[in-house]
């Protein structure tokens, strides 16, 4: 660099170094501008920003898990476990965690064998339908080694971790299932209607029975767990625990010995059996046979196997007990008698002649009885079963004195027992006929009405109610399942005669243990007093009551039905009983049932 | 020579500090050490308490600062002599970067000697300004015309040699560097205007003919983050968090739980701000802030001292350079940039470009104590 340049002037030099300040002064007030507005963009997000901000760093931070509650397990009344929970290992899906959904569920399919597609794919748009950061379980129970398998490779399943959880079984399997119910995985209209925060990682709820009525006692509230952890979803440490509220524990008020002793001789017959304790309501048995494995439901049930137990004839689904209507037949005579003598519609020494027949209004109403069972009391007429004695009361009494003395018996109403969707079954009256038949009554149905057939209707629930006040000799009660719940007499049917109740009693009795009793092939050398009525419920009326019973297809043979309690002076139990088409006798059942409850268990109380 | 009677303030001062006796100037000094114990403690913290990345961040600021001690005893005569040789070097090494490069992070622009492996664009932040204040050194402000076109053309060589790489952040910062250059000596603002008129016209064929799709996207995302939460919007979002989440006083050293939980990316390098904001709140910004403002004034009355004209437009742009790293650090951390990589200078896990600072350092350093002294 020799001099090329020249040289400058004075006034040159001024002019340059005028020119370079001015632009390090502006460079400067730039950098200070500048400066000011990174630092206003700072006051924004830690000053105006700072409380969300803060909430996303602590959202970003901690995670709450929610504690799933203990459910309450069901007991029977006395400590036999009906209702456990097992711990088992599944899958905890968390859908926010996971990148490839259908990839994951083709790899995991590979990974467990024995997972049925159908169950998987079901899952599959279960998840897919479900909330973004919703929790879901696989319904699906890993073995050990499958467990072990998915530990392995658990790094190929994102959001996918493998959990012990507790999952619902029923140890007696289809025993009792109608009471209990089960529980079942949370459904989309369900879940809309329950409070989504008291379920946060549960994904079970009771579906039927017990499990259903009681869902709030048993469910308890889940607690919650903070866990910090960092990008990757791993726990650092954990912060904060509130603990779960485990359900409430119940207990139920059926004995499992007899629950099962009764299942057994029923075999599997289409059946109904209550057994009650009068005094207190409470439920001692509860059978609908035949029954399903609750167990199967818990997990969701294969379409296999639920097509089959809706496919069965003998309709394993249907709760007979609350929800099988049947005509409770010659088992309303006490009832209806009750109310005539009480009444003073007839003395209980009248005599009446049974030709066989009643002839009304051009119709001939039929006793079972052909030939007719002669000169008839009321007692001759409870213990034979007298229909023709029957008829003519009822045309002497009218359908509005029979409605209104068996309505407190609970005919036509629900029980209220601690289970849902009872069913009312029918007490007919003329405003019931209005009402859903449109039609005027006609005495010719009070006849029918008065030995339980025609519009007449009753569960077997509804019996046993109704039998547990003629053993209580007026005191009603509520029939019920939770063993913890009070006893309350509601009140009592304003009978102003005792004797006319042990007239009554006293018949049924002679049902049981006299010579003409109907029952009384069944209760030979009975070491107890025993009250009960038989009943036959036409299922197809035939006319003129021509029937064949070798002609008739088994399914619409008539039903055998039998009401009674025992012992006759302090019941200990009352019993209903119905065996759809007479497959075998109601009677002997019941009164075997009352032998092995008073003999084997009711000591022990 | 005839040499015009300089002004008061430019003669050569009496008193001679110690540190003026080592070329070394206190007052940069003194800011260059509280920005680096500052820096060693947000990356210690940054990193986790992990003792072996602060050892190696500590080492590579003393070779650094070593590199800063030895610029500063080369006269900027001697620089001046050297430059269109460095930048010679440079160019040839942008090109064989271009040929031979080594691909890192999807770029190539690393180029191994065997030895080191560096980025020849790192030489070039400091060899292009210097190059082009060199061209203007003997010239009255502003140059001619011609020499200005000169200078606009080596920038665009120098920036267009790094696009090809490609590396688009860099090139723009080292096309600045080169620009202030112009700009202090003097470039009228008719054609500032007209420049940044062009170029804001131009963007549009930049985006459609000169962009790779992720510098696309990443233009994009730092318009809209929110619509990419766990691609590319996750980095801005994560430190947007951490830098709202400090608040006022902030959380405290090592109190940072967006960096050691790992929901921060790059914790230690580029949004190692995002950090020290989390930790140290709004009040520690501010200082920290106040701190670059004192070294960037320093530093540009440093350059308008400078006794010629190589000294001051290098001191000037190099100072510039200085904030606009800065600024667009912090700019982009906090969500009003785009993401470049680019590190927090003096503060950032030490790299090449701590290097290249504390060079700059260096020569700045130079050119305050290598005064000529002047008599009349």
């Amino acid at each position: 660099m020799k001099n090329k340049h020249r040289y400058q002037t004075e006034g040159e030099i001024y002019f340059q170094k005028q020119l370079f300040r001015s632009r390090i002064y502006f460079a400067l007030a730039f950098c200070i501008l500048l400066l000011l507005i990174l630092l206003g963009r700072m006051t924004y997000l830690q000053w105006i920003g700072y409380n969300h901000y803060q909430s996303m760093a602590e959202g970003n931070r901690i995670s709450v898990e929610p504690l799933p509650p203990v459910r309450g397990r069901i007991y029977d009344r006395n400590h036999a476990l009906l209702a456990d929970n097992q711990p088992i290992f599944t899958l905890k899906f968390s859908k926010d965690k996971m990148e490839n959904l259908n990839k994951s569920f083709i790899d995991l399919q590979t990974l467990l064998p024995n997972l049925s597609e159908e169950r998987l794919s079901k899952f599959y748009d279960r998840l897919n339908a479900s909330s973004r950061y919703r929790q879901l379980y696989l319904p699906y129970t890993l073995s050990e080694q499958e467990a072990a398998r998915f530990a392995a490779h658990s790094y190929q399943f994102p959001g996918m971790t493998l959990v012990a959880k507790l999952k619902r079984t029923y140890p007696f399997k289809d025993s009792a299932a109608h009471v209990l119910g089960y529980v079942g995985k949370i459904n989309q209209s369900e879940y809309e209607q329950l409070e989504e925060s008291s379920y946060a990682g549960t994904d079970v709820i009771g579906k039927l029975g017990i499990e259903k009525y009681y869902e709030p006692l048993l469910h308890g509230q889940p607690g919650i767990q903070q866990i910090e952890t960092n990008a990757r979803g791993r726990v650092i440490r954990k912060l904060e625990t509130i603990p779960a509220t485990p359900g409430k524990d119940i207990q139920l008020t059926l004995d499992i010995r007899l629950q099962r002793y009764i299942e057994t001789l029923l075999d599997g017959k289409k059946a109904a059996v209550v057994v009650t304790e009068p005094e207190t309501g409470e439920i001692l048995a509860f059978v609908s046979s035949p029954a399903y494995d609750p167990n199967l439901f818990v997990d969701g049930i294969s379409q296999k196997n639920y097509q089959a137990l809706l496919n069965n004839p003998k309709r394993p689904l249907i709760n007979r007990v609350i929800n099988g209507q049947y005509p409770p037949g010659s088992t309303v005579k006490p009832f209806i008698a009750l109310a005539a003598i009480e009444n003073d519609i007839i003395s209980p020494n009248t005599e009446i002649h049974d030709p066989g027949f009643l002839e009304y209004q051009d119709h001939r109403y039929r006793d079972w009885k052909r030939r007719g069972h002669g000169l008839v009391d009321m007692r001759k007429a409870i213990v034979e079963s007298c229909d023709t004695y029957f008829y003519k009361l009822s045309l002497d009494m009218g359908i509005d004195l029979i409605h209104s003395s068996l309505t407190p018996f609970g005919f036509g109403h629900i029980t209220k027992v601690d289970l849902q969707n009872e069913s009312t079954g029918i007490l007919p009256s003329r405003s019931w006929k209005r009402n859903v038949k449109n039609d005027d009554w006609y005495n010719g149905e009070t006849i029918i009405t008065s030995i339980g057939q025609g519009f007449f209707l009753a569960t077997p629930l509804q019996l046993a109610k109704a039998t547990s006040i003629l053993a209580n000799r007026g005191e009603i009660i509520q029939p019920r399942l939770l063993k913890s719940a009070p006893t309350f007499v509601i009140k009592k049917i304003a009978i102003e005669k005792t004797q006319n109740w042990e007239r009554v009693i006293q018949a049924m009795e002679d049902t049981v243990h006299s010579i003409h009793g109907t029952a009384h092939a069944y209760a030979r050398g009975l070491p107890f007093k025993m009250a009960g009525k038989t009943g036959t419920a036409q299922v197809f009326s035939l006319n003129e009551g021509e029937y064949n019973e070798d002609e008739i297809t088994k399914n619409l043979r008539d039903h055998s039905l039998f009401i009674g309690f025992a012992p006759v002076d302090k019941p200990k139990i009352a019993i209903s009983v119905i065996i759809e088409n007479s497959t075998t006798k109601a009677a002997p059942v019941a009164i075997k049932i009352a032998k092995y409850y008073l003999e084997e268990l009711s000591n022990e109380d | 020579m005839k040499i015009d009677l300089p002004q008061r303030e430019n003669v050569y001062r009496q008193k001679k500090g110690i540190w003026f006796s080592m070329h070394l100037d206190s007052w940069l000094l003194l800011g260059i050490f509280l920005l680096i114990i500052t820096g060693s403690l947000i990356v210690y913290s940054a990193s986790g308490s992990d003792l072996n990345v602060l050892i190696r961040h500590l080492t590579r600021v003393g070779f650094a600062f070593a590199l800063m001690l030895f610029f500063a005893q080369i006269p900027p005569n001697i620089m001046r002599v050297y430059t269109p040789w460095i930048f010679l070097i440079g160019t040839l090494m942008l090109i064989s970067v271009i040929l031979f490069g080594e691909m890192g992070k999807g770029a190539q622009r690393w180029l191994d000697l065997g030895i080191v492996r560096f980025q020849p664009s790192e030489i070039m932040k400091l060899a292009l300004p210097m190059m082009v204040a060199w061209l203007f050194a003997h010239d009255t402000f502003p140059p001619p015309r011609k020499k200005m076109l000169i200078g606009i053309g080596l920038v665009g060589l120098t920036a267009g040699l790094i696009i090809i790489q490609p590396d688009l952040g860099t090139s723009i910062l080292i096309a600045m560097s080169g620009l202030f250059v112009l700009f202090f000596a003097g470039l009228s603002w008719r054609w500032i205007a007209s420049a940044i008129a062009i170029v804001a016209a131009s963007l549009p064929i930049v985006w459609n003919f000169y962009m790779y799709d992720y510098q696309k996207q990443r233009v994009l995302t730092f318009l809209n983050p929110e619509s990419d939460p766990l691609g590319t919007g996750y980095h801005i979002i994560q430190s947007k968090i951490a830098i709202g989440s400090g608040g006022l006083e902030g959380k405290g050293l090592m109190g940072s739980t967006q960096a050691h939980l790992e929901f921060l990316p790059e914790s230690t390098t580029d949004f190692i701000f995002a950090v020290f904001a989390e930790e140290l709140g709004l009040i520690g910004v501010a200082a920290l802030l106040t701190l670059y403002l004192l070294i960037i004034a320093r530093g540009l009355y440093i350059a308008s001292q400078a006794q010629d004209n190589f000294a001051r437009l290098t001191a000037a742009s190099l100072v510039m350079t200085l904030f606009v790293y800065v600024f667009v650090n912090i700019g982009m951390v906090s969500g009003i940039l785009p993401v470049v990589g680019l590190p927090l200078p003096l503060i950032s896990y030490g790299g090449s470009s701590m290097v290249t600072l504390m060079i700059s350092f260096g020569i700045l350093m130079s050119i305050q104590t290598h005064k000529k002294l002047l008599t009349s």
